[in-house]
């Protein structure tokens, strides 16, 4: 493990940060502040916080898109108060609280466009990623991340094909929590690791546990590495999605015994455990970091809210439609 | 001035923005020794290299989607289906990502893509090979859709599309790739696409507005008509059908009193009939008859010369002038 006791308090610091940023977007949601169907990171919080040490850890800078469960990859990427604060629509958002959470996009901080039908984002980015090798951007990536679900999709094939064709410098990161939406993985692809597939653009790919954090870490920074050397790569993490595929959803297409003992399959409590055997945390670390991620994840949801939501003439202004006037009207 | 084809305007347009904007870029199949499929990016990859003439595997989705990410990251991608039939794959990178870049971002980024398609009968391909599109993006905003004729046209708004900072359709009608007309050696200026209508030809008794082969036979159409009825018939090419000059087509209804709107695509739903809206509620009091629309039949297009049964011919384009002038 090449992690120093800094990092993997950060590391630390960073899962527990998506574990509060997930259960306050279920409070929100029951209590009715958050609109839409928001997707939390529940069951998931090792696979953002092993991204976020590998960027931070890296000097390799990454454009990319998220899963929407790695939320506080996004609120990282852009800042987390206008992410909070475009996840409850308002106008101090990232984009005015306009395009919302689903539709994300701030290139200048290295978030590219998210789209609502999965599949496509993956040859966008290797459109990015093309980019910046023309351009002779020495260690930029593209950094492609979708679910299990996303990777039926065939504009994924078309992007790895593209992407090892024309040996493009980008990493696609499987999320595999096991379900989409409904559906499990085994009734999804016959794969037993859905990083096999990189085996067909003979690439390569690696399947890690996506419930360790400095596991995640480790494989996204090699697959960054090999990226950064214009050799595309896929890195698939497995995880377990807690919640349903939306807040409040019933999951009646589920065995939901797993809820009984979510204790023995929580990825906090398995790496406290680990940081506390190593000496690097105690109980007084563990209620600081409680306590200072919270505040600063309700603070942000605070100060969204005391925002006003964008007026029609904000959302109807034609220059957020069109460049130039030789765009017609509205 | 140098007398060329369709085909020949579509190359140099292309080549003349290259040479412009080293940011500009081609995607498609067959883009390489071929020159594409219809011979219009003949040298360019010769001429211009492998890093800015891209040929691709055959994956339509993949490469639309491709070519928003390299807009973002700064190029100016021109991106060909062989045939406008195939643009049903890349409809999401089109519809759902392109066109949404500047909403999304806030008005900060532009989606600077042209998506070229080749459009219409005249092939005898069939059911795949031979629809016309543009209405199935008429209805979504953040596209504009930019549709010339004649080769002077093709090769200034082809420019003016690759130029313009917005995803832009650049739709023309492959049956009249070999067309040929006088063009300029040098293009003063590249238009802009608002107010882009032009009058072919000056008229005092009907409006006809068409574009592509419905243009031509709607000219030839209007040529017999008024030889044998000394009716004189203003016909009107609006080049560009988003952003469209309502302008020049309500001052010239307000003179004529009467329209005829023709295009290719099927009539149900074809970007005719927004035209004739846009007209009867501008209009209203200076018109003299209902305006008429001559358009394809609302059916599958059936293969070889059959297709015939489906497009609007001279003498359709004739009977609806005829219908109009009543």
């Amino acid at each position: 493990m090449n992690f120093s006791n800094e990092e993997l308090l950060e590391m630390y610091s960073d899962i527990v940060k998506s574990r509060v940023l997930g259960e306050k977007i279920v409070e929100y949601i029951f209590s009715g502040k958050i609109a839409g169907a928001i997707h939390p990171c529940l069951g998931q919080e090792a696979v953002s916080a092993g991204i976020l040490t590998a960027f931070k850890k890296s000097d390799i800078i990454t454009y990319g898109t998220e899963t929407h469960r790695a939320q506080t990859v996004m609120a990282h990427r852009v800042g987390w108060k206008p992410f909070i604060a475009e996840l409850l629509g308002r106008t101090g958002g990232c984009n005015d609280g306009i395009s919302g959470e689903y539709h994300i996009h701030d290139l200048k901080n290295g978030q590219l466009p998210a789209a609502g039908a999965l599949g496509g984002t993956w040859a966008e980015i290797a459109g990015f990623a093309w980019a910046l090798k023309n351009d002779g951007k020495k260690r930029q990536i593209g950094f492609a991340p979708y679910g299990d679900g996303a990777i039926s999709q065939g504009a994924t094939y078309e992007a790895m094909n593209i992407a090892a064709l024309f040996k493009l410098p980008i990493l696609f990161f499987i999320e595999n929590n096991g379900i989409a939406m409904s559906t499990p993985v085994e009734n999804q692809s016959p794969l037993e690791n859905l990083a096999d597939r990189a085996a067909a653009f003979n690439m390569k790919g690696v399947t890690v546990d996506g419930d360790d954090p400095v596991a995640v870490a480790e494989a996204v920074l090699n697959g960054m590495e090999l990226a950064a050397n214009n050799e595309p790569n896929v890195v698939e993490v497995k995880t377990m999605r807690w919640e349903g595929h939306y807040v409040g959803d019933p999951q009646k297409y589920r065995d939901l015994s797993y809820k009984e003992d979510l204790d023995s399959i929580c990825p906090v409590v398995r790496f406290e455990k680990r940081l506390i055997e190593l000496g690097i945390l105690d109980d007084e670390i563990i209620k600081a970091v409680r306590e200072s991620q919270t505040k600063e994840i309700v603070d942000g949801f605070d100060e969204g809210l005391s925002q006003t939501i964008a007026t029609k003439e904000q959302v109807l202004d034609y220059n957020r439609v069109y460049s130039n006037n030789a765009g017609g009207e509205l | 001035m140098s007398e060329m084809s369709v085909m020949k305007a579509l190359n140099l347009a292309m080549f003349e923005e290259m040479v412009a904007d080293e940011k500009v870029i081609c995607i498609g199949e067959d883009l390489g020794k071929q020159g594409g499929c219809w011979g219009t990016f003949t040298g360019l990859q010769e001429k211009f290299g492998e890093n800015r003439v891209l040929e691709f595997p055959i994956l339509e989705a993949g490469y639309t989607l491709f070519s928003v990410g390299a807009a973002l990251g700064g190029y100016r991608p021109i991106v060909e289906f062989m045939f406008a039939d195939f643009v049903t794959l890349g409809f999401e990178g089109i519809v759902d990502i392109a066109a949404k870049i500047r909403f999304n971002s806030g008005g900060v980024d532009s989606c600077p893509v042209t998506f070229v398609l080749p459009q219409g009968g005249g092939g005898k391909s069939g059911a795949h090979h031979s629809q016309s599109v543009e209405a199935w993006f008429a209805n979504v905003p953040g596209l504009k859709i930019v549709a010339p004729t004649t080769p002077a046209d093709i090769r200034a708004y082809y420019r003016a599309a690759i130029r313009d900072d917005d995803p832009t359709l650049f739709i023309y009608q492959r049956a009249t790739m070999g067309l040929t007309g006088e063009v300029p050696d040098v293009l003063d200026e590249v238009p802009s696409l608002a107010k882009a209508g032009k009058i072919v030809k000056t008229g005092a008794d009907l409006t006809v507005v068409a574009y592509h082969r419905a243009l031509l036979n709607a000219m030839a159409a209007a040529a017999q008509v008024e030889e044998e009825t000394g009716k004189t018939i203003e016909i009107i090419d609006p080049r560009v059908l988003i952003p469209f000059d309502k302008e020049i087509v309500f001052d010239s209804v307000k003179k004529t009193g009467r329209l005829m709107v023709a295009h290719e695509a099927p009539e149900r739903g074809g970007f005719g009939a927004q035209i004739l809206s846009w007209v009867v509620e501008n209009c209203m009091k200076e018109l003299k008859a209902a305006p008429v629309r001559v358009a394809g039949v609302n059916s599958i297009i059936p293969f070889g010369d059959l297709e015939k049964y489906l497009y609007p011919s001279v003498e359709d384009m004739k009977a609806g002038i005829l219908k109009a002038l009543k």
